[in-house]
């Protein structure tokens, strides 16, 4: 056993975070709607909701269905567009007692590094979340993140506007989620958030229409963590660069699942909307955990549930 | 309308009482001094499921005296389920209070309050400081079946006159609740909680009335607390409620999506553009 307090640090490319919880974009606000709530000191980074070049009014109501063990939520991308973002909101961020990452999201590869190099500029962000993975705009959004050439085209040219941390977030809604990050670690990403929503939808039976006003959206909680906690896995041996491991994170053993497959930081979305004190509670829970183990730090255990993959038993001479 | 609330915390709270009042309607009594003390009429809480299976909900707050706080809900699927099987001496831990809350203050005499379904459990308290403040209150008050129409007497003895509907007749006059509002003598403003083509009928009453009118809009929230966006309602740019955003041009007016439970839930009628 160790006898000092275990430490929680972690590091995503040179962004160095005092605990390894980030909160999941258009999750969190702005930090300040859950202030009251939740001891922001206590977090790792809170990621912003996503920026688009111009203004979005997002998707008409509802937005929302609760669904087993989950949600679905379609809200399309709304934002006041970078311009009124870097000089009516970002400023207000300022005194945050964690640090914030700006998220990006956009149309074409310019936008992307257009909006990254504009949010990279601004001393509030401490980070850049490329979000190449939103379901819920059409046609467009996740293309990016659902073709390893579109990945890699995106991710150089905003690596090629600043050198602070760029995260790249993944989609699930892909064939194989390692071919992507592949293309994304090499051109040039810092770190990789692993995963976005699963692709949706739900039916009101009178109605006789779908229940989401936007037809499909992106599934989140509990109901999808094992396509995560694999994606993480998956993703942890096809690549070096750290993970942020996400999807239906709610207690400490939820967060252990997603470490021990490889992610360095989680990332907590829906479970802010059950309870705003869960955050603060992994982490104590974390600390608590590590200590009882004997490890000096979450990085002891990153990745240590990796046994590659499993071999199926065989007949003798079955080559199959 | 008064801004968000600044009080708001989470509060872990012990149920006090437990009441059924028609079959699927419950109303909890908190013992939570802090809430009841804090809470404005109109606002809300988000009640954290004592399984941490579901995300949490909101709920109206009801009544707020002393160290008690009650939440007045219809059991609709599996949260409220969930919370329907508290029993007295269960813990149960809210977040709140949230959203603007009805301006109570606004010096009229005659006041109609409309309240569809479950939506009587937003306006109680509104009655109570009405009433306090010198207006007389006439509740029109509908529901699906008389058996639905819950707590009337609570009303009655708050000193509003009742005028009930139900869709089947089956208790007051059968019909909406905003065509016995229609038929009814004009008031000076109205306020109202409901489903929504309860309200945007509500609204359209007002307008053609030229009175004032205050609307406590109901959706499904995500967070409830202002942090996803999943819960929006068109109102015009300069409206006191607006977000800071780019306003849109629709209908010929500027347009922002407000957030129903960080900016409302209580709208004024002729700001929405719905």
């Amino acid at each position: 056993m160790v006898n000092v307090r275990p430490s929680l640090a972690t590091k995503l490319g040179q962004l160095q975070l005092p605990y390894p919880t980030l909160m999941g974009s258009g999750c969190y606000g702005t930090g300040e709607e859950f202030a009251p709530f939740a001891d922001l000191r206590k977090i790792g980074a809170i990621v912003l909701k996503s920026v688009t070049r111009l203004p979005r009014l997002g998707n008409p109501m509802p937005r929302i269905v609760h669904t087993p063990a989950g949600m679905l939520n379609a809200i399309g991308l709304q934002n006041p567009g970078l311009e009124w973002y870097l000089e009516r909101e970002l400023p207000k961020y300022a005194q945050r007692p964690c640090k914030l990452i700006g998220s990006v999201a956009g149309f074409s590869v310019d936008d992307y590094a257009y909006v990254t190099e504009r949010l990279a500029a601004r001393s509030e962000l401490a980070a850049i979340e490329l979000n190449i993975s939103c379901p819920n705009v059409a046609s467009e959004g996740e293309t990016f993140g659902c073709d390893p050439g579109l990945t890699a085209s995106v991710v150089r040219a905003a690596r090629s506007t600043t050198d602070k941390t760029l995260i790249v977030k993944l989609s699930p809604n892909v064939t194989d989620i390692c071919a992507v990050a592949r293309e994304a670690e090499a051109a040039g990403a810092d770190a990789l958030a692993v995963i976005n929503t699963v692709r949706g939808m739900a039916v009101d039976v009178e109605a006789w229409r779908p229940r989401l006003a936007n037809v499909s959206g992106g599934l989140s909680g509990p109901a999808i963590r094992p396509i995560a906690v694999l994606a993480v896995y998956e993703v942890a041996q096809a690549v070096k660069i750290p993970i942020v491991g996400q999807g239906g994170i709610e207690t400490v053993t939820d967060a252990l699942e997603f470490f021990l497959a490889g992610a360095s930081a989680i990332s907590i979305g829906t479970a802010n909307f059950t309870d705003p004190r869960i955050p603060e509670r992994i982490v104590a829970e974390l600390e608590t955990y590590l200590a009882r183990r004997g490890c000096a730090g979450i990085e002891a255990i990153v990745g240590k549930a990796n046994l590659g993959f499993a071999t199926p038993h065989q007949y003798e001479g079955d080559e199959g | 309308m008064p801004t968000p609330d600044r009080t708001a915390a989470v509060h872990a709270t012990t149920v006090l009482e437990r009441r059924e009042l028609a079959s699927g309607v419950i109303c909890l009594s908190l013992d939570a001094p802090l809430l009841a003390d804090a809470t404005r009429p109109g606002q809300y809480v988000m009640a954290i499921p004592p399984s941490a299976q579901t995300a949490a909900t909101a709920l109206a707050v009801y009544e707020a005296e002393g160290k008690r706080a009650s939440l007045l809900f219809f059991v609709t699927g599996k949260r409220t389920q969930e919370l329907a099987e508290l029993r007295c001496g269960d813990r149960l831990d809210v977040v709140g209070p949230l959203g603007n809350g009805f301006q109570c203050k606004i010096n009229v005499r005659d006041v109609a309050i409309v309240a569809g379904g479950v939506g009587i459990a937003s306006v109680l308290l509104c009655a109570h400081a009405l009433i306090r403040d010198g207006a007389r209150v006439r509740l029109f008050y509908g529901a699906r079946t008389a058996a639905l129409l819950v707590d009337t007497q609570r009303f009655a003895d708050a000193g509003c006159d009742l005028i009930l509907t139900t869709d089947d007749g089956s208790a007051g006059e059968r019909g909406f609740v905003t065509d016995a509002l229609e038929r009814a003598r004009k008031p000076e403003a109205i306020y109202a909680c409901g489903p929504t083509p309860m309200l945007r009928t509500v609204a359209r009453i007002a307008t053609e009335y030229g009175i004032h009118a205050q609307l406590a809009l109901e959706e499904t929230f995500g967070c409830g607390i202002g942090g996803c966006w999943g819960c929006v309602v068109s109102v015009i740019g300069d409206s006191a409620q607006a977000p800071s955003f780019p306003p849109a041009v629709r209908g010929g007016s500027d347009v922002v999506y407000a957030r129903i439970c960080r900016e409302g839930p209580v709208f004024r009628a002729d700001e929405l553009r719905w």
